[in-house]
């Protein structure tokens, strides 16, 4: 296979390892070394997609991140398609499938193109919010269309084969780009002893020095950077990430690095490797070395396929050995495009031209390019391309030297390439993230960083320094002083190194190149390739009344691609400066936000996925409930048995079947998830009347009570039952799911409010594992397995504790009872949880011991009445609201949390959702949690509601339904009637009740 | 029971929570029903459990008599802010946060141990014991560090957490408390409800270097 535009020697890339890829179905070659850019120049591929709005096609325009127009989908398989892939940064592999992600049915033939060309001048800015506007009903179905003609990328829908992770890094110094600024910070850095990390995003360090002309202390520049590069792995303290971008610049020096590790090995990561890696840098100083990217000029039909920038042609001959054209103009306003004439002429191509704006252009380049007798047209512009597919040629005009217009005498030159270059734009992406805004300068003709925010230096190109000598010079002076700032000596036997460079004469600032034709008439003149937006269009949002620069961004689109306008931002700002008649200082300019290029969603998840994702958390009996087939509920993080189906029950059958066992012989349930805290210290009864609604100073040793607590705003926020296990110490338990606010709610108050008190709290939850039996045999079966507690219902009555021994295992045991029967809950070291667990079990068998989960807790618990804290409340709730304002003593000495707030007008006014039972007109009816309750079920939509039900079961107990709910003034309407409407038009009728519907006087669990 | 002890034990509950010797009773480590997957490749990761260890939160804000029952019993003082003490027979201080510390001794022990110092100890303090609520993991090999820079924050470069300190800190989505014992030798003590998505964790991250479990 020949690659027509390789020439033969130049380049970094291995020739004796040539690659297949495939680009839009068909087979290319390429060599290693080679980006895919680059293997389809050489391949001569001039088209590599359409554009965003018009259709137009598109070729490779620049060899960098700032690439807008190759951007591929890449992937063979479809599990491993990765969008936004910018050719410029893939380096090839074997075996490479990529596409364009736009033009249909083909890149070659599109059909929107016609549109584009027809509707041009009738796509304005604005034109699909102005065109598509209404109906809003309709936009999902526009939207659809109009993203498939746009042509963006897809996602795979397969799971991901790959993996990625976070990698936790800290150093004394960060560099920020590996070019000639960033070696020599991180040599300096390194040198002095700092701990260095030196990020590049590309596969070699040595930045624009790898295809560089120039020599380094008698050597070509590449071979310093071979040297730096060599010495730089010699130091345990440097770390070196290539094909890492640092994509983000946050607080606190803090930084994210995406390290692409395996992509450039196959479209899969080999096994056993993390595909990507991001990076969390907290940095002692940073150093930004990100240099500049050039700056292509604004002229009419500069999106033709052939129109590059002049960097990058040289970048494409001289590192990669490739030479996109064969007749090249170059347009420029500055020195440093001579070059690439230069370089064009010595692959035995022809320069037709270089067209210089200025008049009398004097730096040694020129000289350089002359004596090659390369024709040099001076005070001239390219001001017009002719060519679809490929430039055919160009139009050349005299500048005017006073104003911003052409002088006649116009020329056309025939090529094929045309390379321009309007300057170059510092990367002041990552300093922009700090919220610095850039300043101008009109030395530079660009923006340069605004003043640090963090602790940040600067180095070569970001600060429009673009000579290799003042490069290494800054770097390794920015990389001794961040290394100094972070404490360590300077760096002494450090000489910058010698350069050979030609001088530089000074550039013209020209963004946008007149045309005979006015702005609005010109054929299209291209600001941002990426989404379309031309002169005209930001010429017309001046207009419009957008003159504000982010405003002219927002209506023109300007920047907002995936390259986040890197190459047209600085002239789209330099042309709304022109349009409002302002200075670009005046103007300003917009700003970037992270990431600096896209970042796949796979490297921000890192290893937080599928079974990592969220944190499951288990009990010490966990391990018997999977074995004995539970159905677990999510409780927080806790896995907790919902419910034990055997073979053939439905749900329902299996909760009939636990509550059942409860009522009538014994059942079991893993209650360890419940929030548990030790309380110690000679205040802690005072603490927790302080924290808690109702009265702790006369709760004896050996005693348990239940509690509420409550916001300072007087809502239950949560409740549990608290033992005194010693006069100064006790146990409190929480919700599942409250746990640990409520520990915080401890530390809080105790910390701030009363420090003079003298009480510790310290989480219990995981040190016991808590099970809990209850029925009528429950004490019988207890019995069996625990022989030094008196378990006589005098001795040890409801609401007390004991200490003892259970299945041989040390326990406290607590008389206590959520299903209103006779209940205890066996507490045990962890460690001996599944033990006596499984020797009652074992024990319990002669009594059908029936192990139960949450579905089931709830059916026994919501027969009772008993609430559940985040089910039955929602923070508007008081404890009067919930009927429960038994569990209040409003004549404790000190006040409580909740008194005052549960004391002001709202929450004592008549009327208020108050917690009720509710019993179904039909029993076998179950309302659905959620139901709204009114009172006229014809009333007219919208319905006067007056609460909603929160619990609702069908109780196998009662042989009916049962549920709970708020009612308005509900505690007073006992009896009376409402009406829940359903989703089908139907309606369901309830009485108020009582919410105890079992058991009212609590005979059972008083046994 | 000396009368002070008793009056001791209306204060605060105290209980030997560890079966009689000799007992038929299983005791189960919070990671003894985790099953590891290991790689049979030459390991640069080594995870051990080293479950069923008595841990004692103790809790003191400046209070000299217990510094002092502390010193007496143990034969170490509370060591200061994120710093450890040892002793020859394994027994550990951490310190874990302005007024607590975190002693661990052998399961048997924590009992005696609490009288002890309780026995010694006037004024405001708390123990609690805290055993089975959280389990030892001893992570080692060359990349150790690696696994530690992929699950926290905290710098474990030897400048910034020299052998000896302590550190609680998030750990993946839970939390631990890291020990640096040896250059490439880490104890942490986790939580046990977290301990299986620890050990999952841990055993992803591992995964690239090779992981032994002993």
């Amino acid at each position: 296979m020949t690659q027509p535009n390789r020439v033969q020697d130049a380049g970094r890339i291995n020739r004796s390892r040539p690659l297949t890829f495939t680009f839009n179905g068909r087979t290319f070659q390429g060599y290693e070394g080679d980006t895919v850019a680059s293997a389809l120049l050489a391949n001569g591929i001039d088209i590599v997609g359409r554009s965003f709005k018009y259709a137009r096609p598109r070729g490779i325009v620049a060899a960098g991140a700032e690439e807008p127009n190759a951007v591929l989908q890449l992937g063979a398989s479809e599990a491993a398609q990765i969008p936004n892939v910018r050719a410029t940064q893939q380096e090839l592999y074997n075996g490479l499938e990529c596409a364009s992600t736009n033009g249909w049915p083909t890149v070659e033939f599109d059909v929107m193109a016609y549109l584009g060309k027809i509707g041009g001048g009738m796509m304005p800015p604005g034109f699909y919010n102005k065109t598509f506007m209404s109906p809003q009903s309709l936009w999902p179905t526009y939207e659809k269309y109009i993203r498939k003609a746009a042509g963006l990328g897809r996602a795979s829908k397969q799971k991901d084969p790959d993996t990625y992770d976070h990698l936790n890094q800290h150093c004394d110094v960060l560099v920020v780009g590996g070019g000639a600024a960033g070696l020599a910070a991180a040599l300096a850095a390194g040198e002095a002893g700092a701990r260095v990390i030196l990020a590049d995003e590309q596969a070699e360090f040595g930045g624009a020095l790898l295809h560089s002309n120039d020599w380094i202390n008698e050597k070509p520049a590449s071979n310093w950077v071979a040297e730096t590069v060599a010495r730089l792995r010699t130091m345990d303290n440097v770390q070196l990430l290539p094909y890492s971008t640092v994509n983000g610049y946050h607080d606190h020096n803090f930084l994210t690095i995406h390290q692409r590790q395996t992509d450039h090995l196959g479209e899969t990561a080999p096994q056993g490797l993390t595909r990507q890696r991001l990076h969390r840098v907290r940095a002692g100083w940073v150093v930004l070395a990100t240099g500049a990217h050039e700056r292509p000029l604004v002229y009419a039909n500069n999106d033709v396929p052939g129109c590059m920038i002049a960097s990058a042609v040289s970048t494409y001959i001289r590192r990669y050995g490739v030479v996109p054209g064969n007749r090249l103009v170059v347009a420029t306003t500055n020195d440093y495009a001579y070059q690439t004439a230069i370089d064009w002429a010595n692959t035995g191509r022809q320069v037709v031209a270089v067209v210089d704006s200025r008049p009398d252009p004097d730096g040694e380049l020129v000289a350089a390019a002359e004596k090659a007798g390369i024709r040099v047209i001076k005070g001239s512009v390219v001001y017009d391309v002719q060519g679809s597919k490929r430039v055919k040629s160009v139009s050349v005009a005299r500048l005017s030297t006073t104003e911003l217009s052409l002088a006649g005498s116009e020329t056309t030159l025939d090529c094929d390439t045309v390379a321009t270059s309007g300057g170059w734009s510092p990367v002041v992406h990552l300093s922009c993230h700090t919220g610095s805004r850039p300043v101008w300068d009109d030395d530079v003709i660009g923006f340069v960083p605004g003043p640090a925010n963090q602790k940040q230096l600067l180095a070569g190109g970001i600060q429009g320094h673009y000579s290799i000598a003042e490069c290494l010079a800054e770097g390794f002076s920015a990389g001794a002083q961040a290394a100094t700032n972070a404490g360590f000596d300077k760096p002494t036997d450090l000489t910058v190194p010698k350069v050979h460079e030609p001088s530089v004469g000074k550039a013209m600032p020209l963004f946008y190149v007149p045309h005979k034709q006015p702005m609005t008439r010109a054929p299209k003149q291209f600001v941002d390739y990426q989404n379309d937006v031309t002169a005209a269009s930001i010429d017309v949002a001046t207009r419009e009344g957008f003159e504000a620069i982010e405003h002219v961004k927002r209506y023109t689109a300007l920047g907002f691609g995936t390259d986040q306008g890197k190459l047209g931002n600085i002239n789209g700002m330099a042309i709304t400066a022109q349009a409002v008649n302002k200075t670009i200082p005046e103007t300003g300019t917009t700003v970037f936000r992270p990431n600096y290029t896209p970042v796949t969603f796979g490297a921000i998840a890192g290893r937080n996925a599928r079974e990592l994702f969220v944190p499951e958390r288990y009990t010490a009996m966990h391990q018997w409930h999977v074995d004995n087939g539970a159905k677990f509920e999510d409780v927080g993080e806790w896995k907790r048995p919902w419910y034990y189906p055997k073979a053939g029950e439905s749900m329902q059958d299996s909760l009939n079947r636990e509550v059942l066992a409860v009522r009538n012989g014994v059942g079991m349930l893993d209650a360890s998830t419940l929030g548990k805290i030790d309380i110690q210290g000679k205040d802690a009864r005072e603490f927790l009347g302080r924290i808690y609604t109702n009265a702790w100073a006369k709760l004896a040793v050996g005693k348990c009570r239940y509690g509420l607590m409550c916001g300072e705003d007087g809502m239950v926020f949560d409740d549990g039952v608290t033992s005194c296990l010693g006069e100064n110490h006790f146990l409190m338990t929480t919700t599942t799911g409250g746990a640990a606010h409520v520990l915080e709610w401890l530390e809080l108050y105790h910390q701030t409010e009363w420090p003079e008190l003298e009480v510790f709290f310290t989480s219990v939850t995981d040190h016991w594992a808590t099970m809990t039996i209850g029925g009528p045999d429950s004490r019988k079966l207890l019995a069996e397995l625990c022989d030094d507690i008196d378990l006589d219902k005098d001795a040890f009555k409801f609401m007390d504790w004991r200490q003892g021994t259970v299945a041989g295992v040390p326990a406290r045991v607590f008389r206590i009872s959520f299903t209103g029967e006779l209940s205890y809950e066996i507490n045990v070291q962890a460690n001996f949880g599944m033990h006596v667990w499984k020797k009652l079990m074992e024990h319990g068998a002669k009594y059908g011991i029936t192990p139960y989960g949450t579905e089931t807790m709830h059916i026994l618990r919501a027969e009772k009445g008993f609430i559940i804290v985040g089910q039955d409340t929602d923070s508007t709730l008081h404890p009067y609201d919930l009927g429960m304002g038994w569990a209040v003593a409003q004549q404790k000495p000190f006040s409580f949390v909740g008194k005052r707030g549960m004391s002001r007008e709202d929450p004592t006014k008549a009327n208020r959702k108050q917690l009720v039972g509710l019993l179904t007109k039909d029993p076998q009816k179950v309302l659905p949690e959620g139901a709204q309750a009114v009172a006229d079920p014809k009333q007219a939509i919208p319905m006067t509601m007056l609460g909603h039900v929160t619990s609702s079961y069908y109780s196998a107990t009662l042989g009916r339904s049962i549920a709970m709910g708020t009612i308005r003034g509900g505690l007073d309407r006992m009896g009376e009637t409402v009406y829940y409407p359903m989703l089908d038009g139907s309606v369901v009728e309830a009485e108020i009740c009582s919410p105890v519907f079992y058991d009212p006087k609590g005979d059972r669990q008083n046994v | 029971m000396s009368e002070a002890a008793e009056t001791q034990s209306e204060i605060f509950a105290q209980m030997d929570q560890v079966p009689a010797a000799g007992s038929d009773v299983i005791a189960e480590s919070p990671l003894s029903n985790f099953h590891w997957k290991t790689t049979g490749a030459e390991a640069g990761v080594t995870l051990s459990e080293q479950g069923l260890a008595g841990h004692l939160v103790l809790r003191s804000a400046g209070n000299s008599s217990f510094e002092a029952a502390v010193e007496k019993v143990l034969g170490m003082s509370l060591p200061g802010p994120l710093q450890s003490v040892s002793d020859d027979s394994g027994r550990v201080i951490r310190w874990t946060s302005p007024d607590e510390w975190l002693l661990t001794v052998s399961n048997s022990d924590a009992f005696s141990v609490e009288q002890q110092l309780r026995a010694e100890a006037s004024g405001h303090y708390s123990i609690v014991n805290v055993s089975g609520g959280q389990t030892i993991l001893m992570l080692s090999g060359d990349s150790a560090e690696m696994v530690l820079m992929k699950t926290c924050h905290y710098d474990t470069h030897e400048s910034s957490f020299p052998v000896g300190k302590v550190v609680r800190t998030t750990f993946a989505k839970s939390g631990a408390l890291i020990r640096r014992v040896g250059e490439s030798e880490w104890e942490l003590i986790i939580r046990r409800s977290f301990s299986d998505y620890l050990a999952l964790w841990l055993q992803d991250a591992a995964g690239e270097y090779g992981l032994q479990i002993i």
